[in-house]
């Protein structure tokens, strides 16, 4: 858990903290030929020390070298070590009891902001869900309702009507495994902090596999491809960046009316492979292009229209995925219309 | 026997699913049997040795990993499972046991029947032709001779390195069927280091380009990303080309 440099970091932040204590202290007995402001200031510096660093070992450390410090050169006998004289120990007790306490304190206090991070956490949490399961009423409804119609009075309908309600059921369970997958894909993210597993994915590969899914569900979309003729290979975890590919393409096909061509354009520039998706379509307002990837569920609006959330939760999912991949993702309206969204990915691993 | 229809048995202790399977099989023209737990579907197939079988994984009893490592002891029974899980691990995990295919759920019906008798197919094949002598391939345009280790895509020669051509071959005769990166690695190189899966990788791109393979476009050979490769095979009927290779055929 403790890496080098933090050690480092925080060895550095104590010493300096505890010389510069100690270069005022001599200062200012310089000035007005008194003692009296020393443990004061030694005090303040263990405080400093024990709220910049992490861990108590800093703060009992410097509190510690303050008391030695402190004993040596401001106590008499000055510049020598001598514990024998009462009112020194008592002073040195008094000044260990005070920074212990400081150190106490504060790493209560660290406690407890964690803990409220972890809260704030496990609310946005909840909330997804409770958003979550109101869209998957929304097509278990029409699954729910006409299958139950089918199975309770199919004699009462034409087999015209029959069909329509199958298709229908089709329909929404092919959109709920598409809300299922996005899921998934949070799931496989599991928290901001963990790492994700990259392995070499040949870009070939990657986007015939999207361009074969995405033709099973739109087999009339035309896509435009665009890729290197060279062998690239990307360190990513494929699935997941499929899943990105997939709901940008989508939100394309479901969001950019008046669409007649969709363009899929990857190129590799100084170390970055650069993915682009650009549409020719509507575009998107500039009120909802700023917060496009936050997921729409914070704000609530659009409950009305599950189909909507949808591509919220889709684009969310993307860019929390680019993200987990050290990578940048981007939406704009195009100059000459439509919308393009783009996206980088390391070529080497990280 | 009372009839010369194929036997299928279907483990899988979903009611719903079993059910699904059963009228869907049964209307393609297969018999159908049902286990719910894994110790039950291994009685069921040594008492009706059934000539494939549809396994779900998360079983009640046993992992449904447990009854695919017993029957490849002793069979080559085809099995396809049919599993929830995506991850590509479980996938190669599946197959290099000895699995023949892994159908993710949901799926589509159209899909499963196409991947069924793909698998009854090749079963058939291999254990009656095996690799006879004037042994030919052939999926679509694409033909290999292998005898003279030669291949054709539209009646043209295809120009291909000797690893290249081998690699094909391998997938070749085992069509339809998924083959993971290391089964590949093992066949053509025998070993398998760190660099292995990449110099599969740079060969099958040069293959690809070589027969002229598109991505997204109706290809011989399709990779499953993260696991491996699969050849396709081109069914009398259009129809089953596109499930079975999971894409939209354009004709020209």
């Amino acid at each position: 858990m403790k890496k080098p440099t933090e050690i480092l970091k925080n060895t550095l932040i104590t010493l300096t903290i505890l010389f510069l204590c100690f270069l005022m202290c001599l200062v200012l007995k310089y000035i007005f030929n008194n003692s009296a402001l020393v443990s004061a200031i030694f005090v303040l510096g263990v405080y400093l020390v024990s709220v910049l660093t992490t861990g108590y070992i800093y703060g009992i450390t410097s509190a510690i070298l303050t008391v030695l410090a402190v004993n040596f050169a401001f106590d008499f006998p000055f510049f020598t070590f001598n514990f024998t004289i009462a009112e020194n120990i008592v002073s040195a007790i008094i000044l260990l009891v005070v920074t212990m306490m400081t150190c106490g304190l504060t790493a209560k206090v660290k406690h407890h902001e964690a803990i409220r991070a972890e809260r704030d956490k496990e609310r946005m949490r909840a909330n997804l869900l409770r958003a979550i399961s109101h869209d998957l009423r929304t097509p278990l409804t029409t699954i729910y309702g006409a299958s139950s119609a089918l199975v309770e009075k199919y004699d009462d309908f034409s087999d015209e009507q029959c069909k329509e309600m199958l298709k229908g059921i089709r329909e929404d369970s092919q959109w709920l495994h598409r809300m299922v997958e996005n899921l998934l894909s949070i799931t496989r993210l599991d928290g901001e902090n963990v790492k994700i597993i990259k392995t070499e994915t040949v870009l070939d590969e990657l986007v015939d596999s999207v361009l074969v899914k995405f033709a099973k569900r739109y087999p009339q979309q035309v896509i435009d491809v665009d890729i290197p003729e060279d062998f690239v290979s990307i360190p990513m975890d494929a699935l997941l960046i499929e899943q990105v590919l997939i709901n940008i393409l989508e939100n394309a096909v479901q969001h950019a009316i008046g669409m007649t061509s969709l363009r899929f354009k990857v190129f590799t520039i100084s170390g970055k492979a650069i993915f682009e998706i650009k549409d020719n379509g509507c575009g998107i307002p500039k009120a909802k292009l700023r917060d496009i990837f936050s997921g729409v569920y914070t704000t609530n609006c659009d409950v009305s229209d599950s189909r909507k959330n949808n591509a919220g939760i889709g684009l969310s999912v993307c860019a929390s995925i680019i993200k987990a991949h050290g990578g940048d993702i981007k939406a704009e309206n195009a100059k000459d219309g439509g919308c393009v969204f783009r996206f980088t990915l390391n070529m080497e691993d990280k | 026997m009372h009839n010369n229809k194929y036997k299928i048995l279907v483990i899988e202790d979903e009611d719903n699913i079993n059910n699904l399977l059963k009228t869907l099989l049964e209307t393609s023209g297969y018999q159908v049997l049902c286990a719910k737990t894994c110790d039950n579907g291994r009685m069921m197939f040594s008492s009706h040795r059934p000539d494939l079988v549809i396994l779900d994984l998360g079983l009640p009893d046993y992992d449904g990993m447990t009854f695919l490592k017993s029957v490849r002891k002793d069979s080559l029974t085809p099995v396809i499972v049919l599993s929830a899980r995506t991850d590509e691990k479980d996938k190669v995990d599946a197959l290099d046991v000895g699995a023949n295919d892994y159908v993710t759920k949901p799926f589509s019906s159209a899909e499963l029947v196409a991947r069924v008798r793909s698998a009854l197919r090749n079963s058939r094949r291999s254990t009656i032709e095996g690799k006879l002598p004037g042994g030919r391939f052939k999926s679509g345009s694409l033909e290999i001779d292998y005898d003279a280790r030669r291949v054709f895509v539209d009646k043209a020669e295809v120009t291909l390195t000797q690893t290249e051509y081998n690699i094909i071959a391998f997938l070749s005769e085992h069509s339809g069927k998924v083959m993971t990166y290391a089964s590949i690695i093992r066949d053509i190189w025998g070993y398998n280091d760190l660099n292995s899966t990449k110099k599969l990788q740079v060969n099958m791109a040069n293959i690809r380009k070589k027969l002229g393979d598109k991505p997204g476009k109706s290809n011989y050979i399709v990779n499953e990303l993260g696991v491996g490769y699969r050849m396709c095979e081109v069914d009398e009927s259009f129809s089953s080309f596109k499930y079975i290779c999971g894409m939209s055929l354009v004709i020209k």
